[in-house]
């Protein structure tokens, strides 16, 4: 009987010591790893933002992160820092929506003019709407 | 009124009567006018405890800087910074910098040591920037100094290394944490500028 609770409280240790581990060491998941909150398109979201800032912050940036997929037509590529911004164009021709992607995460072929669709984690609005951990709905 | 009108350029709904006026006021703008722009500068801090150092980077800092008034302004998105574990995140977004309820991070001020003059010759500037650092929605007066790196191609590589504390921006550290978070935290930023 000792032997069987002893044997019990080392399972539930390692147990709890595996998930403690695996706690502590995860990275934070990329729009692919999440489900889908909102589906809109480029122009929309960033007249959300303009119309009211605060409002468009609770329903696409949320409480905790979550993802949002965006469509529109790629206005620039850029790289920097290791990172590749995708601008998705909007009506307004000085702001747009930037979606950050790790290299290995953006498709070879996208090419500016394409239109496209991107899930990303919603951050807010600066001189754009920011996305980032983006990955390619394709 | 000149940091007024920088502050105004993060409005997007702006951005197109600001787009308008510039193309009618073309000539003096040409004549006067130096303003600098990035969309992709970066701030990292880093706290070094001899428990855990935590960093944090965020690559989508938009920064508008105008050469003949030196009025300059950055602005971070909280939620955009980036740590090696998610936890970190979660708890910097939840628990310190309450992200929902202060999204931003917003510095408006002044660069001195670099003026019009400067900006049109490649060289190496030693500046310092004074002004006023808001984050988790309490503002404080800074000054930290810098470097602004010319290239023959116009580009503006600025930087700067300051220190601060989060208690001075009323963000609480429980103290069953205390140890983990450095009572002062480093905070570098570079800003990569091309011309509006």
């Amino acid at each position: 009987m000792k032997k069987g609770y002893l044997l019990l409280a080392v399972l539930v240790t390692a147990v709890a010591g595996a998930f403690a581990w695996n706690e502590f060491h995860r990275t934070a998941a990329t729009a692919d790893e999440m489900p889908v909150a909102e589906i809109v398109t480029a122009t929309e979201l960033l007249a959300a933002f303009a119309a009211d800032e605060a409002a468009a912050t609770a329903r696409y940036v949320g409480t905790a992160d979550q993802v949002v997929q965006v469509s529109g037509n790629i206005r620039s590529m850029g790289s920097t820092n290791g990172l590749t911004n995708v601008v998705l164009g909007t009506s307004d021709p000085m702001a747009g929506v930037v979606c950050e992607f790790r290299a290995t995460a953006l498709p070879a072929k996208w090419k500016v003019g394409d239109a496209v669709e991107v899930k990303g984690i919603c951050t807010g609005l600066l001189m754009d709407v920011v996305l980032v951990r983006c990955t390619a709905v394709e | 009124m000149r940091i007024a009108f920088v502050t105004e350029l993060f409005n997007p709904m702006l951005k197109l009567k600001i787009l308008s006026l510039a193309v009618v006021m073309l000539p003096s703008t040409l004549c006067g006018q130096q303003r600098f722009s990035t969309r992709n500068g970066t701030i990292t801090f880093f706290s070094e405890t001899p428990v855990e150092n935590i960093e944090g980077t965020n690559h989508k800092v938009t920064s508008v800087f105008d050469a003949t008034s030196g009025a300059m302004e950055f602005a971070a998105l909280i939620k955009a910074f980036e740590f090696e574990k998610a936890l970190m995140q979660e708890h910097f977004n939840e628990n310190y910098m309450e992200s929902n309820a202060y999204p931003k991070a917003i510095f408006k001020g002044k660069l001195t040591g670099l003026g019009e003059d400067e900006v049109a010759k490649p060289g190496t500037y030693e500046v310092t920037v004074t002004g006023d650092l808001t984050i988790h929605g309490v503002t404080k007066p800074i000054t930290a100094p810098g470097t602004v790196v010319i290239d023959a191609g116009g580009v503006l590589k600025a930087s700067s290394e300051f220190m601060i504390e989060p208690e001075d921006h009323g963000i609480k550290i429980p103290g069953v944490v205390r140890k983990n978070i450095a009572q002062k935290v480093k905070v570098t930023v570079q800003l990569d500028y091309n011309k509006m």
